[in-house]
């Protein structure tokens, strides 16, 4: 799939993408965080349908549409499998290898190859994309992403009390 | 007594009613306060303790709309970026040059056949040229239209016609608040307004670590006076060299575009230049006398045709060029084509400079009309354009070209 990206001052950014069905689709998003989407038939130039969201409407499609279930805080662990790709929820534990260490350090995705989607910490604040010199903290919620059986490794031997 | 603050929120309050009209009807707000302005004013009555005619206040909003013409030209320069331009490709420079030579050769040609000297004529082209970037904007998100191919040319010509008037603007300024009695007086004046331009380009270049530094203060409250110290002695200081207020203004705007702090000075400028830029439009609205209107419509009449001509051609020419379809490059011309905020900037540099008078009725009417019909003519342009394609049988054209492809 070919996605083009393009400015538009004033406004915001486009997205426009072509699916193999031959649809196009064009995602805005507005500087106030609002975001547009225009359904385009192969033929016609205007679009056929359009629809738009607030920033927090977004988000929660976004996860829908991602394959994450919307409000996971509320459980302890969700996974997902999507052709191997596992996304999964967990609880840092108090005496693990990771605590207090930045996420580069513990070599997460080079060693593991499994990327950290965000952070929730204990007081509830919420980082999205967390960058490498993020700490880990004892009781932290990681969205983590990566193959199932190199998860699992990370969580048995870095997020896990008695691991190495 | 002093009934100042009184007849300050007074004139606040119609305001406030004309904005939520224009809100209403899903106009911009720039007509409506222009009219406002012209109904009340000295000829206006007085009733009972509320005084129409705004006598004892009209310096203290004309200075309130002079801030909202800072703030406006701050807000341009710090949007401006060279950057973008240079990231945003070859069709939209090739279609912001097609359009600016189009239409400003339109209006100076327009400006001279009329009979007007060189700096009414310089001012009149000005006044024809720039699209209102703020109403255009806000047509194409109310429309719906965001998505449609032609926008990005759309908003890409917009941004070429700002930078366009940046530099317009300091050279015009320079020739019409400098020495303008001689060809070299003439040609110091804008060199001088040059100079002062290129010295900005220079300090936003090289002085961006500086200014990062400087600028890096945590509280909203030092930082939000720091900004608008800088912004109103820069300003100030700019009209002592004969560059206009507004100019030093949008300089400012242009430096402080490069540092890292931008997107938090235009956060916080955008309220000021809303609430300054309505009273600005109000405020010029004030100072015309509806009944010198009449002597400018035939002249204005003529500019607006010359303008929406000028402006279709040059959207058709820069849409076809970038290979879009006639339908959407008759979309292109028909938005653009609005007028606004520029062009009473435009009109008050004249003025400032003490041109011909003529300038106000008929930037004002100018405006007016563009500013209504524009709008109108960005949502009905799939008529319009069913309308032309029967004439000019674009959609045949359409069609062998696909089959030729």
């Amino acid at each position: 799939m070919n996605i083009r990206e393009s400015e538009l001052p004033g406004i915001g950014c486009k997205f426009e993408l072509i699916t193999r069905n031959n649809e196009k689709l064009v995602i805005v998003i507005h500087d106030d965080g609002r975001r547009e989407l225009y359904h385009f038939d192969s033929e016609n130039e205007e679009s056929i349908s359009s629809i738009s969201f607030n920033d927090s409407e977004a988000r929660k499609i976004a996860a829908i549409i991602g394959g994450m279930v919307y409000k996971p805080q509320a459980l302890e662990k969700i996974e997902m499998a999507f052709e191997g790709l596992v996304i999964e929820w967990f609880k840092v534990e108090a005496g693990s290898a990771a605590i207090n260490n930045t996420i580069v350090d513990l070599e997460i995705r080079n060693k593991y190859n499994v990327t950290v989607i965000a952070i929730l910490k204990k007081n509830m604040k919420k980082f999205f994309n967390p960058g490498p010199d993020t700490i880990i903290e004892a009781g932290d919620k990681l969205v983590l992403s990566g193959e199932r059986h190199e998860l699992s490794q990370l969580i048995k031997s870095v997020l896990s009390y008695g691991g190495d | 007594m002093d009934h100042l603050i009184f007849e300050v929120g007074t004139a606040l309050v119609l305001v406030s009613i004309a904005a939520i009209l224009a809100g209403k009807f899903k106009f911009s707000i720039i007509p409506f306060l222009i009219v406002l302005g012209m109904i009340v004013g000295p000829h206006a009555p007085q009733i009972g303790i509320i005084d129409l005619r705004f006598i004892q206040s009209e310096d203290i909003i004309s200075f309130l709309g002079r801030i909202g013409v800072l703030f406006l030209l701050f807000y341009l320069g710090l949007e401006f970026s060279i950057k973008k331009l240079i990231k945003s490709g070859r069709n939209i420079v090739v279609g912001g040059t097609i359009y600016i030579l189009i239409n400003f050769g339109l209006g100076l040609i327009y400006g001279f056949s009329m009979g007007y000297p060189l700096l009414e004529v310089l001012i009149m082209a000005g006044v024809i040229s720039f699209s209102s970037s703020a109403i255009v904007a806000k047509v194409i998100v109310d429309l719906r239209r965001t998505g449609n191919t032609e926008t990005e040319l759309i908003l890409g010509i917009i941004m070429f016609e700002d930078i366009f008037l940046a530099v317009y603007l300091s050279v015009v300024s320079g020739l019409i608040l400098g020495d303008n009695t001689s060809v070299w007086g003439m040609l110091a004046s804008s060199g001088i307004a040059l100079g002062y331009m290129l010295l900005f380009f220079v300090i936003a270049r090289k002085a961006t670590p500086l200014l990062n530094k400087l600028l890096n203060i945590s509280s909203d409250e030092i930082f939000i006076i720091v900004v608008f110290s800088a912004l109103f002695f820069v300003s100030g200081f700019s009209e002592t060299i004969h560059v206009a207020e507004a100019i030093g203004a949008l300089l400012l705007g242009l430096v402080f575009s490069e540092t890292e702090h931008s997107d938090r000075i235009e956060h916080l400028v955008v309220p000021f230049r809303d609430f300054f830029g309505a009273l600005f439009f109000f405020s010029f609205g004030l100072s015309i006398d509806p009944f010198t209107l009449g002597g400018a419509v035939w002249l204005t009449l003529g500019a607006v045709l010359i303008t929406i001509l000028g402006n279709f051609i040059a959207g058709m020419i820069a849409g076809l060029k970038a290979g879009l379809s006639y339908k959407a490059s008759t979309n292109i011309g028909l938005t653009i084509v609005s007028r606004g905020e520029f062009s009473i900037i435009m009109a008050n540099l004249g003025i400032a400079g003490g041109l011909m008078p003529m300038l106000k009725p008929f930037s004002a009417l100018y405006v007016l009309i563009l500013a209504i019909l524009g709008p109108i003519m960005t949502k009905e342009s799939k008529t319009i354009y069913l309308w032309l394609d029967k004439i000019f049988k674009w959609s045949n054209k359409n069609q062998n070209q696909k089959s030729g492809m």
